[in-house]
């Protein structure tokens, strides 16, 4: 097969090289296209003659040429979001014509899968389009940030707040139990599938922030994003696209004269939300003062060390403020674009330069792009899209820094790190800004996304599509930390141990084929039919390598050759997927719609016959409001139906069974041992099946829409590789079991409240609620513990599935509750009703079984989004909300293991907690939560919150619900009376505010962070995370 | 025009048709670049040989604080105040391990090389006593293969037994002479492909499992006796592994606690019985197996009680050392020396009323560990000369014979089992501080995973303090 790609693409060459233009001239016709409404020229607008295939576009300003055979040719004159007019040329040389705006969303033509272009009204499934208006609307720099908010059902987690950091996309929530599969949706752009993983590879590359592939792309390229949500609506994507897809269509050129644009933006930033911190004690232990104490809050209060140490400052620092500095970035973006009617281009250049919050973090980012379309007969067409990318930066390991920032006392200033000699600068513990200067990774992207498309249309009821693209990147990533320079004082950064470089290689190459064919014809008075038939071939190889170079003998120098042992790291993986497809479209007297689907998927995942399969989708779309007579008011009325079944395969090597190797000894000795993996050579694919419902309603000339959507989705007989007992060798099998559920509602409500001649508010709500379920996980297996983090003294937070129960669920230890003899303690649930248990002792009594104390995932989103227009003055509002899931702060954890939190300053108070003893009556012991002896002359230890309070979980999973004002954004766009005589066109001068304001009852940083990568399902915990930050982008956009 | 339409059309059904027919082997990606079907033996004797040393130290990390070789440097720590903790991590090492040694004596058996089931039948039996000895009921009859995926759980006895077995197989297998092909000196981590020395660890390791059984009726101190004269004849006979990717892990512990990533220090009953407190005599072995404080001098960690004196980071206490023959950067880990033999002779001697062969032994295992660890001639000489240790014929006792065992088994996981068999009687040996069990420690609980993961087999939690089946 290897070598049919090429010989695909020869014949094709081949057939274009052999085009001919042969047309035979009669008469010729001219004129100029304007819009009714102001008599402005419209450029772009189709002109063809009916009955043929022939036709040109009116240039830049309006006007046309075209050949007719004789006077009695009609003319069709159209363009995207006019009326169509037709228009018989009689004995006219010249014909100008003007266009009626259409203003009815129902001809609104969305791209669906493999770019198909369908009236949104002929839908019979949800489909939600961002155009590059909303897109750019806060400058988002990652195209999935920059989705958030604005689309029903998704929900978008930006991982935290470092330049370039990966962002989480996620359709209807979780399907897979299996913790390790990608639950994202496919990301296709052009009709390229490309790759949106999120590399981790190389030490710690985890904890760092790494970038999600997608923020290649530059969104001001960006013509619109299209979002597939449910099965019936990616079902032409095949198991690719079972957890949705995000259709990317770049810009491209239009005819006419030379258009460029340029923009510039500069923007500053800081962190959102900071934990608050207590500033009374200071550094040392049970109250007593140590300039050099481990703990950093133990001590006594400033007064108290003042009086022993006169070098104490009068008032303690606030470390975790000033460890952060304002970030920073300049965003600068030319492009390029126009054509003849036979070739149009765009091309753009940009560039991105961002400085983090947390010092020494950076990302850059170059992308250049080219995209033409070629003309070369009404019948046959091409383009080329080409985009290089060029993209990386210092990631730093916020994970560390927030804990080194716990250890850190106050009492000294975090920011004065290094010594003269290049040293760090402490007092005993690490310094989390030396760390980050010295303790790096850098990651280096050069890539590649090209593609070729051919559209041929012999008849004008057969179209024939092909498709050919390569999405291929080198990931270099560059580990270093100095070793120790051997001076008598020298405090070494713990994590840079004896000095490394370590040094890593991804290779990343995919290629996508894609044939089409689509044959249109009217099957009687009212009923049209549609079908295409394809071929879709993915190919993905993968490869990486790695050398780990621990103990540096010059201290400084970054070369493996400079290492006392070297460790090298490989690993390959090879993919192959093909798919047949097939679907048919009637179409009932334009106002019932039916669609049928089915797809073949031939997988390399899987081995014979197992590999091969088939699945189908049906949806139907009703609008009623072309059928039935509705009151006036009702300008749109539709329902939608809709159901699929989607396979999946397996992830690649889940048949294989064999041995790895063991990379545990020196140079010189090689060894292998067992693979992690029990491969299953019979696994089978596995089906998820939706159910989709939707209603959709305009009222007042669509003025007001409403879109609500119903849907279930069931994953069955999944392919996961479960954790299995070590006893059986493997720490993984390959096994068909489990059920997962999701059933939600989304709910889209757009308005134009106002509209006048210099005023006008669009605005649009979205809503959504998904409910995930586990129904079975395997026989024999209670549950499966998918991702824990560590808490102090067993208050180690773990994330389980549970049969019956939601994805998501935290458990940890609890404050015993007490049950009166006779009631029966649930051992999973708390009863949040009882009264905490009080010990002897007068402290609360732990409960140290794990209970359900949190859900990770959100009980709704919803976002809100507003355009106001006056006069030249645009201003856009956008809020955004994440409802009722819970995160575990470990932050916190520490907070109060070592006297960092406010609620800590009550340490040298006595109180009686409330509860019952274990005997049911009250608690009236009154207890001091300081640490020594308390008032009262007994020996409390360690205190109450070393004692108690650190371990128990319950303290530390908040709710980490929050709404905030996601962007807003003031435009001003000079008069174009100004602007009339110069070579400008268009200027507009923004100020954008991302992050203004944040409702969070959450005690940690801006809860949206996670500890977890972007690529990872792991989204219960947000505590030494890289915070979000707030920003304001100053920007110039000028066109010419 | 019309032939280019035609032409085209050709094309692309000729592209759809090569297209959907597929091509046979294309989707046939089901050999893993990252696995190999095949290794040769040797590739599996290096992995196993060094996994068995590495396991025995892990355990090692969590009976030497049991045996108060260890004390934590934080007060009320988990493993050193018996608390039940999770062991998920050694558990696993232990069973990827056997994993390793099962496929090395199945491949090994099919190829006709004796040699290599021989040693996996002797590593197997090690690693099952390590398990057994640790947790107690464990799978291993059912296990390996990966059907059941949820193996079941054999009993501890009939792992004793099976340990015994595979002994006798494995040195039943060294002994042929027809190997088909030789242990790989240079992969061999432990004996360098020396098959005899192969059958002298075999023998120590019986010697350990019939000395095992002291506290039952059916212990057999000439099965001991039989088994140690088929052993060890020197220190050069040791069972050691010293090649690491780096260091000795335990010089890990010394340079990880000396950058205050705080462990491996030493327990105040280690310190106290080497100084010559609790009645004894001052041992010079100290000397080589810790160094003195800032304070210049010995200080032992009280077990439960973790740092005192002020701030931790000041070093006040006596750690396992880099300065070491045991625990230095390059130092060997010693799975079975030749000293811990004499003394298992003494002892089972000693029981077999045998007291002169009883004394002899112990001398010798003294001055065979003082060696080893490089104790200088005089201080040697000293140390065997005085009284309290030189104590004749007539003077030997079991006391006498643990405590100087103690010694030699430092920081191995055989000290836990020879504490329980001694009932942990070590002079001044004393509960942790705040211990969670009001007695010594005689197991330690099931991993988080295994009850996760195979949980209809894992045995319900017992008490801490309930004694394994040869501790009754």
């Amino acid at each position: 097969m290897k070598e049919i790609l090429p010989k695909i693409l020869v014949v094709c060459f081949l057939g274009l090289s052999q085009i001919a233009f042969s047309q035979s001239v009669a008469t010729e016709i001219s004129g100029t296209v304007t819009i009714a409404k102001d008599n402005t020229p419209l450029p772009g607008v189709s002109i063809s003659i009916q009955g043929s295939t022939q036709g040109t576009l009116t240039d830049q300003n309006g006007r046309y040429h075209l050949a007719i055979p004789n006077p009695n040719t009609v003319l069709v004159f159209s363009s995207i979001g006019f009326a169509t007019r037709q228009e018989r040329v009689g004995n006219r040389k010249i014909l100008d014509i003007t266009l009626e705006e259409d203003t009815k969303s129902l001809e609104e033509v969305v791209v669906t899968a493999l770019g198909i272009s369908r009236e949104k009204k002929a839908l019979g499934y949800a489909s939600q389009t961002v155009n590059s208006e909303e897109l750019i609307q806060n400058k988002q720099t990652n195209i999935v940030n920059a989705l958030q908010g604005k689309v029903a059902g998704v929900t978008i987690t930006s991982t935290g707040g470092a330049p370039g950091q990966g962002a989480q996309i996620l359709i209807r929530g979780i399907n897979s139990i299996d913790v390790n599969r990608d639950n994202q949706p496919l990301f296709v752009i052009d009709g390229i599938l490309m790759d949106n993983s999120t590399s981790t590879v190389g030490q710690s590359a985890e904890l760092r922030g790494m970038s999600n592939r997608a923020a290649d792309i530059n969104p001001e390229d960006v013509e619109t994003i299209n979002i597939l949500k449910g099965g019936a609506a990616t079902a032409l994507y095949g198991l690719r696209g079972a957890n949705g897809v995000v259709v990317i269509t770049t810009k491209s050129g239009k005819s006419g004269a030379l258009r460029a644009h340029f923009s510039s933006t500069y923007g500053t930033e800081a962190v959102n939300h900071f934990p608050e911190v207590q500033d009374k004690y200071t550094i040392g232990y049970a109250g007593v003062y140590n300039p050099q104490d481990f703990f950093p809050s133990w001590g006594p209060t400033v007064e108290e060390a003042r009086k022993i140490d006169p070098t104490h400052p009068e008032k303690l620092y606030n470390h975790f403020k000033d460890a952060y500095k304002k970030g920073q970035q300049f965003q600068n973006n030319l492009s390029f674009s126009g054509g003849t009617d036979k070739v149009t281009f765009m091309s753009s250049f940009s560039q991105l330069h961002h400085e983090g919050v947390i010092p020494f973090t950076d990302y850059d980012k170059y992308s250049i792009r080219l995209n033409t379309q070629v003309k070369f007969s009404d019948k046959f067409t091409t383009s080329t899209n080409l985009n290089f990318i060029n993209s990386g930066g210092d990631r730093y390991n916020a994970d560390r820094f927030s804990e080194s920032l716990s250890y850190w006392s106050p009492r000294y200033d975090v920011r004065d790190y290094v010594k003269a000699d290049g040293t760090m600068n402490t007092y005993g513990n690490n310094n989390p800004i030396y760390g980050a200067s010295t303790n790096k990774l850098k990651d280096n992207v050069n890539r590649l996304i090209g593609e070729m498309n051919f559209n041929y249309t012999p008849w004008k009821w057969l179209n024939l599509n092909y498709r050919v693209g390569l999405d291929t990147y080198d990931d270099n990533r560059l580990r270093t930390a100095p070793g120790p320079r051997g001076f008598a004082d020298e405090r070494v950064y713990e994590d840079n141990d004896l000095g490394f470089v370590y040094q890593y290689t991804t290779s990343f190459r995919s290629l996508t084929s894609t044939l089409t064919a689509s044959a249109t014809s009217n099957l009687g008075k009212d009923l049209k039919g549609t079908l295409r038939v394809g071929h879709d071939l993915y190919d993905r190889q993968s490869r990486s390598f790695g050398s780990e170079g621990n103990e540096l003998t010059v201290y400084n120098y970054f070369d493996l050759r400079n290492a006392k042992t070297i460790t090298p790291t490989q690993s390959a993986e090879d993919y192959r997927l093909m798919g047949i497809f097939g679907e048919l479209t009637l179409d009932y007297k334009n106002y019932l719609y039916l669609t049928l689907t089915g797809r073949n998927d031939i997988t390399s995942s899987l081995r014979k016959p197992n590999n091969s399969f088939f699945y189908p989708s049906a949806s139907i779309g009703y609008v009623f409001s072309q059928h039935l007579s509705l009151p006036p008011s009702i300008s749109l009325g539709k329902l939608r139906a809709s159901y699929a079944k989607i396979g999946k395969d397996a992830l690649p090597y889940s048949t294989t069974t064999g041995f790895a190797s063991y990379t545990n000894l020196p140079g010189g000795i090689t060894g292998f041992t067992r693979g992690s993996l029990l491969g299953d050579p019979n696994l089978r694919p596995e089906f998820t099946e939706t159910y989709e419902a939707g209603l959709e309603l305009g009222f007042f000339g669509n003025r007001l829409g409403l879109d609500l959507t119903l849907y279930q989705s069931l994953s069955k007989d999944q392919i996961i590789n479960v954790a299995v007992s070590s006893s059986t060798g493997y720490e993984k099998a390959a096994i068909n079991s489990g059920t997962m559920r999701n059933r939600g509602v989304e709910l889209i409500l757009k308005g134009s409240p106002v509209r006048s001649a210099h005023f006008s508010w669009n605005a649009s709500l979205n809503f959504a609620a998904n409910r995930n379920k586990v129904l079975s996980i395997r026989e024999g297996l209670t549950e499966i513990t998918y991702a824990s983090q560590y808490g102090y003294s067993g208050s180690t937070v773990t994330m389980r599935l549970i049969p019956g129960e939601s994805y998501g669920n935290m458990y940890g230890t609890s404050h015993q509750r007490y049950y009166a003899s006779g009631t029966v303690e649930d051992p999973r649930h708390i009863d949040q009703s009882l009264p905490m248990v009080i010990g002897a002792n007068g402290f609360p009594v732990r409960n140290s079984n794990q209970k359900l104390i949190g859900n990770s995932l959100p009980k709704w989103t919803a976002g809100f989004n507003n355009a106001f227009q006056y006069k030249d003055f645009s201003l856009s509002v956008l809020f955004d909300a994440r409802v009722g899931q819970d995160r575990y702060n470990q932050l916190s954890n520490f907070f109060s293991a070592f006297g960092i939190a406010k609620y800590t300053e009550n340490r040298n108070e006595t109180k009686v907690f409330e509860g019952v003893l274990a005997d049911g009556t009250p608690n009236t012991k009154a207890v001091f939560l300081g640490q020594g002896k308390g008032p009262d002359g007994a020996e409390y230890g360690n205190g109450y919150y070393r004692n108690v309070h650190r371990g128990i979980s319950e303290n530390f999973v908040e709710d980490a619900s929050w709404v905030r004002l996601r962007s807003l954004r003031l435009a001003y766009s000079l008069p174009k009376t100004l602007l009339d005589k110069g070579i400008l066109k268009t200027v507009e001068l923004s100020v954008t505010g991302n992050n203004l304001w944040l409702g969070t009852k959450y005690s940690g940083y801006d809860p949206e962070t996670s500890s977890n990568s972007s690529g990872s399902n792991v989204d219960g915990f947000s505590g030494f995370t890289y915070p979000a930050v707030r920003s304001f982008l100053f920007s110039l956009n000028v066109g010419f | 025009m019309k032939n280019i339409t035609r032409r085209l059309h050709w094309y692309f059904t000729l592209v759809l048709i090569v297209g959907l027919s597929g091509c046979e082997g294309y989707f046939d990606l089901n050999e893993n670049p990252n696995l190999v079907s095949n290794p040769p033996l040797k590739s599996l004797l290096s992995t196993t040989t060094q996994k068995t040393a590495l396991n025995m130290q892990r355990v090692g990390g969590i009976t030497s604080y049991f045996v108060q070789y260890l004390a934590s440097p934080s007060a009320g720590s988990s493993t050193d105040t018996y608390q039940e903790t999770d062991y998920t991590s050694t558990w696993d090492a232990l069973y990827y391990a056997m994993a390793d040694l099962t496929d090395m004596k199945n491949l090994a058996s099919t190829e006709g090389a004796s040699e290599y089931v021989g040693v996996a039948n002797v590593l197997l039996s090690y690693h099952i006593s390590l398990v057994a000895d640790t947790f107690g009921d464990a799978p291993f009859s059912g296990a390996f293969t990966g059907d059941p995926l949820v193996p079941a759980y054999d009993s501890e006895n009939s792992l004793y037994q099976t340990s015994l077995t595979l002994i006798d197989e494995g040195i039943a297998e060294l002994s042929k002479t027809d190997s088909k092909i030789a242990l790989s000196g240079s992969d061999d981590l432990i004996h360098q492909g020396d098959t005899e020395a192969w059958i002298k660890t075999a023998y120590l390791l019986k010697a350990r499992l019939h000395n095992k059984l002291s506290k039952q009726g059916t212990y057999a101190p000439t099965a001991v006796l039989s088994a140690v004269d088929k052993s060890y004849t020197s220190n050069d006979d040791d069972a050691r592994m010293g090649t690491f990717l780096l260091r000795s892990p335990w010089a890990q512990v010394a340079r990880d606690n000396a950058a205050l990533v705080l462990n491996g220090w030493l327990s105040t009953q280690l310190i106290d019985q080497l100084l010559g407190k609790n009645g004894g005599v001052y041992d010079p072995r100290i000397e080589k197996i810790t160094d003195k404080t800032v304070n210049g001098e010995y200080k032992g960690t009280v077990n439960g009680q973790g740092n005192v004196g002020g701030n931790n980071t000041v070093k006040d206490e006596s750690y396992i050392s880099l300065n070491s023959p045991l625990t230095g950067d390059d130092s060997p880990l010693i799975l079975a020396s030749f000293a811990e033999l004499k003394m298992i002779e003494a002892e089972a001697a000693f029981r077999n009323n045998n007291k002169t062969r009883a004394y002899a032994a112990y001398i010798q295992g003294i001055r065979a560990n003082m060696e080893k660890l490089g104790v200088p001639n005089e201080q040697m000489e000293k140390y065997l000369t005085d009284p309290k240790v030189a104590v004749g014929e007539a003077g030997i006792s079991l006391a006498l014979i643990f405590k100087e065992k103690y010694v030699v088994t430092y920081l191995n996981p055989e000290a836990w089992n020879d504490a329980r068999r001694y009932n942990y009687q070590y002079a001044g040996f004393k509960l942790p501080l705040n211990a969670a069990l009001s007695t010594f420690i005689r197991r330690v609980g099931y991993p988080s995973s295994e009850r996760a993961e195979n949980s209809n087999n894992v045995p319900n939690i017992i008490t801490l303090d309930s004694p394994l089946w040869w501790d009754q």
